[in-house]
């Protein structure tokens, strides 16, 4: 379980350009099971998803996951906390350009010592199974839309996360590669993965695969769907 | 292989791809670098080893030199001096020297006439022996071309060049001319029984003080020079010159200094989102140090082995080209000759510490400062 407890999250606190991005939000968010965060543009969900994922910390409020407070860990540990149990897909999916799909996939495997064969085959395994692995060596630029998100998603699942979080993971694709993109979510689900994304694409929220629907608008909730 | 070894070599890894992403910046980078460590290390390794040269050839100098003054200038001394001189306890040999210098109007050169005192050196009537810089300087292209010298009179003396000293010892013998005893008192018109100076050779070094304090109350309007004296002037002089090329590696060190401010000041968009990508993924404060790091000592490292290997050839390989008309030799003739490659560790490690260090540091601080913020906030 994932538990946000009245949480805010300000920019430029104090300034005059302040921005009240998430106002106030308490929330939970069931494991094993996928939940999409909808609103439109500015409604702060990239922000939720951020805390959720602990990259941003919240100005207020806590956020637990399993029980474990990991709101206020210093940096240290909230990078092990994100090393452990998240998988990112960002909105433009951030692959580093010059480097090989291998080399991107098995990116965040780097610093944690591990015998790099065993990482490079857990990587083409990755591959494999996104319908990726003739790509390995390609630099990730030359890639289409479609592959460039698989090779992101490869990437988020190196190293076993648990838990996958995906920024508008749609938002660049045509119709037949989301719902390609729904298939591999649906998937995932299946491993016993937690899959927590946002979109205001209807054909995501509307999918079968999604388990739950959070509605935003200007930094609030206004809207749970099961 | 340790996990603590396999994850430095992840991030080498990284690194050097890194690196190869951005191949032409990185190139041009480290050319800069090394021109600057060139430079520097030209500068040092070449002043220090003629430092070293001086003090080898002076090695064999005799210990103390005793010159007549008049109205405080140096004057012709009296023969009759060297056996009061060779009588003092600890005193091995008394020579008296014959030496002068001779304008040639004709090039502008100065020369250095001497005697030899060595004893493999005797020459005959109308023969010479020339250093390498006097051929060089008067165009005697053959072996066997004979050295003209116009006396003060106007009448040209010939002489018959009998060997061109190696330049092994050019550094002091470049513009040398060696005579016979009887040419050079005739040809600047002396007299016999005086000498130039007097040189004298003793048993042991360390009695130097005292010989020379009971030699002036010998000669108490004589100066005496010691080994040690000339071997200072050697080395002002050089430092002197070595001030100049001290200015040239000064603003080198400036532009460096600049380039490495600027890379201090901050991280470019690109690089900050990459580090914010890096974070995102799991990679803590230390690994993108750690990451930076390696790159930092790739460049820089890379960099200061090519400067310092490149003025290391300069100077022993290329007879340092591009510096030695201000570093060596003082007239229009320039000494030219090998120097001796020799290897100063200090100096290399303060080169390396006046530019690996700040280059490391400079690149250190604006990662440092992404690195720490949370990775939302590098990649908004």
């Amino acid at each position: 379980m994932i538990s946000l407890q009245t949480v805010t999250k300000l920019y430029n606190e104090g300034r005059p350009g302040e921005v009240r991005a998430v106002d106030e939000v308490s929330l939970e968010i069931v494991r094993d099971a996928v939940t999409v965060l909808k609103g439109p543009s500015g409604s702060g969900k990239t922000t939720l998803l951020s805390i959720i994922g602990c990259m941003a910390r919240p100005t207020s409020g806590r956020v637990l996951i399993d029980d474990r407070l990991v709101s206020g860990l210093p940096e240290r540990f909230l990078t092990e906390e994100r090393r452990s149990t998240f998988g990112f897909v960002f909105q433009r999916f951030n692959l580093i350009r010059g480097l090989s799909v291998l080399e991107n996939v098995t990116l965040p495997a780097a610093p944690l010592g591990q015998d790099p064969r065993e990482v490079e085959a857990r990587a083409l395994a990755r591959l494999e199974a996104l319908d990726l692995a003739g790509k390995a060596a390609m630099p990730v630029e030359y890639l289409s839309g479609g592959e460039t998100q698989r090779a992101a998603i490869a990437r988020a699942l190196i190293n076993d996360a648990p838990i996958l979080i995906a920024d508008e993971p749609t938002a660049n694709l045509d119709t037949d590669l989301t719902h390609r993109f729904l298939d591999i979510v649906g998937a995932l689900r299946d491993e016993g993965r937690t899959v927590i994304m946002t979109s205001h694409d209807p054909r995501i929220w509307q999918a079968d695969h999604v388990n739950a629907v959070i509605s935003m608008q200007d930094g609030r909730i206004v809207g749970e769907y099961a | 292989m340790t996990p603590a070894f396999r994850r430095q070599r992840a991030l080498a890894d990284y690194t050097l791809a890194a690196l190869a992403r951005r191949r032409g910046k990185n190139i041009g980078l480290v050319v800069i670098y090394a021109l600057v460590v060139f430079v520097v290390a030209s500068a040092l390794l070449f002043s220090s080893a003629l430092r070293h040269e001086a003090d080898t050839v002076l090695a064999e100098a005799p210990e103390l030199i005793v010159q007549n003054l008049a109205m405080g200038r140096h004057d012709m001394i009296k023969g009759d001096v060297i056996d009061d001189l060779a009588a003092i306890r600890g005193v091995t040999r008394v020579e008296g020297r014959l030496w002068g210098y001779f304008y040639d109007s004709v090039n502008g050169a100065n020369y250095t006439l001497m005697v030899p005192l060595d004893p493999d050196r005797v020459l005959a009537p109308g023969e010479a022996m020339i250093g390498e810089g006097v051929p060089r300087v008067r165009g005697m292209f053959w072996e066997t071309a004979p050295l003209f010298l116009s006396r003060y009179s106007g009448d040209l003396v010939r002489f018959d060049v009998v060997e061109r000293i190696s330049s092994e010892s050019a550094l002091v013998s470049t513009d040398l001319i060696l005579l016979n005893e009887a040419d050079f008192r005739d040809f600047f018109g002396l007299p016999g029984g005086v000498y130039t100076d007097i040189a004298v050779t003793v048993r042991n070094s360390r009695e130097i003080e005292t010989i020379m304090s009971k030699a002036s109350a010998l000669l108490p309007e004589a100066r005496f020079i010691t080994r040690d004296d000339i071997s200072r002037t050697y080395q002002k002089l050089f430092s002197w010159r070595e001030g100049i090329m001290v200015a040239l590696a000064a603003a080198a060190l400036l532009a460096f200094a600049i380039f490495a401010a600027e890379k201090a000041s901050g991280l470019s968009a690109e690089e900050a989102r990459e580090i914010g990508i890096l974070k995102a993924v799991g990679w803590n404060m230390t690994d993108v140090i750690a990451m930076k790091l390696w790159e930092g000592a790739l460049i820089s490292a890379g960099a200061f082995l090519i400067g310092t290997l490149a003025g290391y050839l300069h100077v022993f390989t290329f007879q340092a080209g591009l510096f030695a008309p201000i570093l060596k030799g003082w007239s229009v003739i320039y000494p030219d000759f090998a120097l001796t490659p020799r290897f100063d560790g200090v100096q290399i490690a303060a080169l390396f510490l006046i530019t690996v260090l700040p280059y490391t540091a400079a690149t250190l601080v604006p990662v440092w400062r992404v690195a720490a913020a949370d990775p939302d906030q590098v990649m908004r």
